[in-house]
């Protein structure tokens, strides 16, 4: 378990973080770079000194501005992974990995170091130096230096940056399965969508210092709330339209603008981000509302689709086709700029070209309101 | 037109790399052949080690193996963490202090001596106040020492500071969350990985030590047995004995070449190919 609070500044750059672990659970810092990610994970190591704050690691308060309590960084417990692993160049593998247990009975280490080189895959590797290893296994040999000495929470720095695409893939996976064996609380720092997806249990969205909201991966990836969010999380459609007419008894309303006319849902579903947000929730008598559709969630068709339940069929004209792995990206114009993914497959089988006409359809829970910036945050920018 | 523009574009390089070849054999000659003479001369000598054995060059060698091994270990024990605050503290004083730990470097060594003399001579700033207490420095073999230190340290220290700067602070970093206090990160992980570039420079730093000459005789004078190292010992023996001197000045033309072998595989031995 950890949890706390710090206050920090460097030079002109002052962040507020807050945070709260569960053992075992693996809490994502999403933002952009400079958001004060890893500012966060230092402070929590004990390698930043903060302006104040209170930090809890395991059942141990290690740092209390109010009390004075600062227990420096090698009495902390922690576990840092940082971007380019850093593994100590005059140590071979075994040693990198045992380098935390000087304090254990040489047999003691000599099973821990046993153990995780076996959990890790890297039998045979033993007396290899850093630089004879591939990215991936400095990465594994890195994570196995870090767990050795049974840290209470284990402090990650985009472990994949240094990885191609192929690589990172198999290393989630690994990953997400050491972890949850050795019940470590984890905090994971990434600026990856697919990253946080696959390896979060709670994520946290973090820029210019401050915490925009946290909760579910999916909630938050998926749908997010607040704009600001919604744009560092790369939703790529965001239309302001006009309210037209509610319909409580669907849960929908109709919304327009720029020639667009679709279905939504109902305003009063806003969620209300209380004290976080710091602005009253939207009452029913807004006129304009902020809505977000991910070009996943549209489906492209040649023909009108009209029997089927999808509340939304817009007619465009395709002025766009743009390559964006794994799929493609098509500009749909129907009034306004639709953006929609789609595979390679689908783009070839219906010859997907500029200047054809095609069908957009999409559900009315797909469509996903958004909080406008709050005073403080207009103020802000 | 193209033809012409191709021909000249071809021929300067060739003008370059002639005119690069005549100028390295001109260096290569201006250095080697003085040397070269000097190994000759002393070759042609019969009675080179009745010479090297007798009693002026062994008591010379033997002054300068000691005043510059005491010298290196008082450079490695103040230089070291001189260095480490250097390399690592971004304080604006130090910054001027880095910049003054180069004076030595540029600074004439005979002036170094007179220096020294106003420092701690008889008549100097601390003199009196040190011979109150009974020291005289000057013209003891304690002189050699002190001028050795002034003049050989910026090398090793500089080095240093160039070696601890490169060992990257997430090192030091990691090795702390890992339950290592700093004082032991120190000795595990930053005195191990900056060891090449220390070795450096304590391998220039005695090569400037022993061949010191300017600063000593100033500050320490010329006292056979005392003060009189190697260099000095030559520039008497040259009145004297021409034989005395050759055999000392080859013994320090081995004793360079030794350095520039060790510089060779200190700078070989950095941790990217070494196993």
């Amino acid at each position: 378990m950890s949890r706390g609070w710090v206050h920090c500044r460097v030079g002109s750059f002052g962040l507020e973080a807050e945070w709260s672990i569960q053992s075992g659970e693996v809490l994502v810092l999403f933002g952009p770079s400079g958001a004060g990610k890893t500012t966060t994970l230092r402070a929590i190591a004990g390698l930043l000194q903060p302006e104040s704050g209170h930090i809890e690691i395991g059942d141990r308060v290690v740092y209390d501005s109010a009390s004075g309590v600062s227990i420096p960084t090698h009495r902390r417990r922690v576990g840092y992974l940082t971007q380019r692993y850093n593994l100590f160049p005059h140590l071979n593998v075994a040693k990198n990995v045992g380098y935390g247990l000087r304090d254990w009975s040489p047999a003691a280490a000599a099973e821990r170091v046993r153990e995780l080189i076996e959990v890790l895959r890297l039998d045979g590797l033993e007396q290899r130096r850093p630089w004879e290893l591939s990215g991936g296994q400095q990465q594994r040999v890195a994570l196995g230096r870090a767990l050795a000495p049974k840290p209470e929470v284990l402090l990650l720095d985009e472990p994949f940056a240094s990885l191609d695409m192929e690589l990172r893939r198999i290393f989630r996976r690994e990953l997400r399965s050491t972890l949850t064996s050795s019940h470590v609380p984890v905090m994971l720092v990434t600026h990856d969508r697919e990253e946080a997806l696959a390896l979060a249990d709670s994520i946290q969205v973090i820029d210019e210092g401050k915490r925009l909201t946290q909760g579910n991966p999916l909630d938050v990836l998926g749908q997010p709330g607040q704009e600001r969010v919604a744009n560092l999380v790369g939703v790529e459609n965001l239309f302001t339209l006009a309210i037209e007419s509610r319909n409580p008894r669907n849960g929908t309303m109709i919304c327009v603008g720029g020639g667009l006319r679709i279905e939504v849902p109902l305003d009063s579903n806003l969620p209300n981000m209380g004290a976080e947000g710091g602005s009253e929730p939207s009452s029913d008598t807004n006129d304009y509302v902020t809505v977000g559709i991910r070009a996943s969630d549209i489906i492209l068709s040649t023909q009108d689709i009209q029997s089927s339940t999808a509340r939304n069929r817009l007619l465009g004209n395709v002025t766009h086709v743009e390559l964006v792995p794994p799929g493609y990206q098509i500009t749909l114009n129907c009034g306004q700029d639709l953006q929609c993914q789609i595979t390679g497959a689908a783009l070839e089988e219906l010859g997907i070209r500029p200047g054809m006409d095609l069908w957009a359809v999409f559900k009315a829970s797909s469509c996903f309101l958004i909080q406008p910036p709050s005073q403080a945050e207009l103020a802000r920018l | 037109m193209a033809s012409i523009t191709r021909r000249r574009s071809i021929g300067l390089p060739n003008t370059g790399a002639g005119m690069g070849g005549a100028a390295t054999l001109l260096y290569v000659l201006f250095i080697g052949l003085p040397v070269g003479a000097l190994l000759f001369k002393a070759g042609q000598q019969e009675s080179f080690f009745t010479t090297l054995t007798s009693g002026p060059a062994l008591t010379a060698m033997r002054l300068s193996l000691v005043t510059s091994a005491i010298s290196m270990v008082v450079i490695v024990l103040v230089g070291t963490p001189f260095a480490y605050l250097l390399a690592r503290s971004k304080s604006p004083l130090l910054r001027l202090i880095d910049t003054l730990v180069e004076l030595p470097l540029v600074m004439p060594p005979v002036v170094a001596g007179v220096a020294m003399l106003m420092a701690f001579g008889r008549r100097g700033v601390l003199g009196a106040p040190l011979e109150d207490l009974g020291i005289t420095l000057p013209f003891t073999t304690a002189a050699v020492i002190m001028a050795q230190v002034f003049v050989a340290s910026p090398f090793f220290v500089r080095a240093a500071k160039l070696g601890f700067q490169s060992v990257a602070k997430d090192h030091e970093d990691i090795s702390r969350t890992l339950g290592v206090s700093p004082w032991c990160t120190f000795w595990r992980i930053t005195l191990p990985l900056a060891a090449p570039s220390l070795l450096t420079g304590l391998a220039l730093s005695w090569a400037r030590a022993v061949s010191e000459f300017g600063a000593t005789i100033m500050f320490a004078g010329n006292l056979t047995g005392k003060t009189q190292t190697m260099p000095l010992a030559i520039m008497s023996a040259m009145e004297t004995s021409l034989d005395t001197a050759l055999v000392l000045s080859v013994l320090l033309v081995l004793g360079s070449l030794t350095v520039l072998a060790a510089l060779g595989y200190f700078a070989q031995r950095h941790w990217q190919g070494e196993a």
